[in-house]
């Protein structure tokens, strides 16, 4: 049961006496039990220096860093554990290969579809009327006629347009509409939750390829370039429907929320600390929570979902299993 | 598993033990820890105090639960140790 921390507060974080030390600005400090920490999030100003680094190192404590708007700056990652030459050419190979690749990039897409009609088809039971799930039945069918990646990408985009416009009916609190997704900056406050909580996604999935044989520099849907991670982007399309958009339709639908936890800067709007701290605490208890597993027979947490996706990749990489995506039956 | 642990060490050691407690658990208040910990880790902490401690002078004493859920925690007086150690 390892834990996360996020730091929010302007500080010093050292290595003392074995163990990680965080010494807040205004005087308090606290020892964090540094067997029991998994990563660290962080979104003040924090001073370290490369004797802690290399303690986290050692403990492979994984630093997640956020700007000042809460937008993911980078990670400290440390040194690969799991070494393998062998998955790393697997996973080239899985690229190069034109049809290969498309096998992926087109799983990854119908995972995230169907998730996302899992979402919907909830709501609708719950008698909201959404008709655009037909629409999205429709493209889901298209999908699989698709042949370039570009195409397979425009239906998720497609789909996901038409799924974020059924927001408004979703979110019964008014004082939060969607009108249409944007990002850089987000322009409403809904944008700015699906903005914040897709990063902190990205990180976790980050979080879990490191302790795996995988590197998150390979993705398939999203193409490999020289600025940053995309294994995780992939991964993260299964599971955006399934835990961040529903922690915020909950948040939202039970008034845990308002205005107040939101402010106007650069344009855009963004969460407060005090809706971040909501928000994290809410997505946390998500990955928490477990779900019962047919294939297993036994309930795993959605954290632990998101690590057997991808040792499911490495099966297929390595001609095990062949990859069939997470689709959610709950 | 949920994990408190107290202890009554020489002054010699006490230094040590709570080092090693450090750890893995939360310091809660003197010579108290407490934490969720794996099974694993737990194994790991008891040998290394073994390893400090005198068993015909210290005492270590571990109340161990499977979970907190049918367990309260009430203080008076101050708290010394904020207990939601997830945000800093």
């Amino acid at each position: 049961m390892s834990e996360n921390i996020y730091i929010f507060s302007n500080g010093e974080l050292k290595r003392k006496q074995n163990t990680i030390y965080f010494e807040v600005k205004d005087g308090n400090h606290k020892y964090l039990p540094v067997e029991n920490i998994r990563e660290i999030h962080l979104f003040g100003e924090v001073i370290l220096n490369k004797d802690a680094l290399e303690f986290l190192s050692q403990k492979e404590i994984i630093l997640h860093f956020y700007n000042y708007y809460g937008y993911y700056v980078g990670s400290f990652y440390p040194r690969e554990h799991y070494n393998s030459g062998y998955i790393l050419l697997k996973q080239v190979e899985h690229y190069l290969d034109f049809e290969k690749r498309r096998y992926l990039a087109l799983k990854f897409v119908e995972g995230a579809i169907s998730n996302i009609i899992t979402v919907l088809s909830y709501y609708r039971r719950k008698g909201i009327n959404l008709e655009s799930l037909d629409k999205i039945n429709a493209l889901y069918q298209n999908l699989f006629y698709q042949n370039t990646i570009e195409e397979i990408m425009a239906i998720e985009g497609k789909v996901r347009e038409i799924y974020y416009s059924e927001f408004n009916k979703i979110i019964e609190n008014k004082e939060f509409i969607m009108d249409k997704r944007s990002k850089k900056p987000p322009e409403n406050q809904i944008n700015a939750l699906i903005s914040f909580g897709n990063s902190l996604l990205y990180s976790y999935i980050l979080s879990e390829i490191y302790k795996t044989h995988l590197d998150p520099r390979i993705g398939y849907l999203h193409a490999t370039n020289f600025r940053r991670f995309t294994l995780n982007l992939d991964i993260a399309e299964i599971f955006k429907p399934i835990i961040v958009d529903r922690v915020i339709f909950y948040i939202t639908n039970k008034n845990m929320l308002s205005s107040r936890d939101f402010e106007e800067k650069l344009n855009g709007i963004y969460l407060k600390e005090s809706g971040r701290k909501i928000f994290i605490s809410k997505i946390e208890e998500k990955l928490r929570t477990t779900v019962f597993y047919k294939k297993l027979g036994k309930n795993v947490s959605y954290r632990r979902l998101i690590r057997m996706e991808l040792y499911k990749l490495e099966k297929h990489l390595i001609g095990d299993e062949k990859y069939y995506p997470l689709i959610s039956e709950w | 598993m949920y994990v408190i642990m107290v202890y009554d060490i020489n002054e010699e050691r006490v230094n040590k033990v709570l080092k090693v407690g450090r750890k893995y658990l939360t310091w809660v208040q003197n010579s108290v820890l407490e934490g969720e910990i794996t099974e694993a880790k737990f194994e790991k902490l008891k040998i290394e105090i073994k390893e400090i401690i005198n068993p015909e002078e210290d005492s270590v004493i571990f109340y161990i639960f499977r979970t907190t859920k049918y367990t309260e925690r009430e203080i008076l007086g101050i708290e010394k140790n904020k207990k939601d150690n997830m945000f800093l």
